[in-house]
């Protein structure tokens, strides 16, 4: 059932599954962020997990999207500056505090 | 300067930077309307501030004012959605590309921020905002799919097509650079 030759990832769409008890490297892939979200239902997580474990052309698959979402969450975090917006602001709660007085 | 002001301003306002940020994101790097955003946020933060407790999580209590502020918005704004436009090609995982040279992902570390940054606020709205939600703020499927009123089903397809767009996009991005052949 396996291909060497191609990698997984090449899924276009996140549906699909399957009923066997062994999963093949494409039903892995499918399923591949919702693994990582954690966001599959215990059994079928803990299916993808021992494939996963267990293969190796999913392992670094699933290693690589995993880089790419960490990658994704703590640069997009980053903080901005804006001069303009603290003095909005600074000027807003002087109005506020005026006001309340 | 009354206490409730120095309060704020130590406790709240300290906290701008990251608002400010999380505002563009969300707006897609629309300047103008981030700033609105982080005001609204902060007006409706000091107006509730006797409901704040102090020393519990500030900075959690004001993105969370801040993303269910942009939100509303949204809503109004897309009482009449436009169609978002599906292109296949940009769905694929850049891995086949990139796995014999880079498994680990250890090439995404050599782009630099500013151009992950300009890949998120350029994603279509569509698209945009699951994706801010889930893989910047951390928010899951189903808290996606109130907060949006759309299908958990769409949350994930939409999730799916962002995270593939930005891949191919930051891909793209890596080989004009040379960082990758
Ligand atoms: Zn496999």
């Amino acid at each position: 059932m396996t291909n060497d030759e191609q990698p997984p990832g090449d899924a276009v769409s996140p549906e699909g599954g399957g009923t066997s008890d062994e999963l093949s490297c494409e039903e892995a892939a499918r399923n591949v962020f919702e693994y990582l979200d954690g966001e599959l239902p215990p059994d079928r997580s803990e299916k993808v997990h021992r494939h996963v474990e267990m293969c190796r052309r999913c392992y670094p698959y699933f290693n690589f999207e995993r880089a790419f979402l960490d990658y994704v969450h703590d640069r997009g975090m980053r903080p901005a500056r804006s001069a303009e917006l603290e003095e909005r602001l600074n000027r807003l709660l002087k109005d506020l505090e005026d006001r309340e007085r | 300067m009354s206490a409730k002001h120095r309060e704020f301003e130590s406790e709240a306002l300290v906290h701008m930077d990251v608002l400010y940020g999380l505002a563009l994101r969300f707006t897609g790097g629309d300047d103008a309307a981030a700033q609105d955003l982080v005001q609204d946020t902060l007006l409706k933060a000091y107006r509730a501030w006797d409901k704040f407790e102090s020393g519990t999580n500030c900075r959690a209590w004001l993105t969370t004012i801040l993303r269910n502020t942009f939100i509303n918005d949204l809503r109004r704004r897309q009482a009449r959605p436009a169609p978002v436009e599906y292109d296949e090609v940009a769905e694929r995982s850049v891995y086949p590309q990139l796995h014999e040279e880079d498994a680990e992902g250890g090439f995404f570390d050599r782009i630099v921020d500013q151009e992950v940054i300009r890949a998120i606020e350029e994603l279509p709205e569509d698209f945009r905002v699951p994706l801010v939600l889930a893989d910047l703020e951390g928010i899951g499927y189903q808290e996606i799919s109130e907060l949006l009123e759309i299908p958990v089903g769409t949350v994930k397809s939409r999730l799916f097509r962002a995270r593939r767009r930005l891949q191919q996009r930051l891909y793209r991005y890596a080989v004009e650079m040379g960082y990758i052949r």
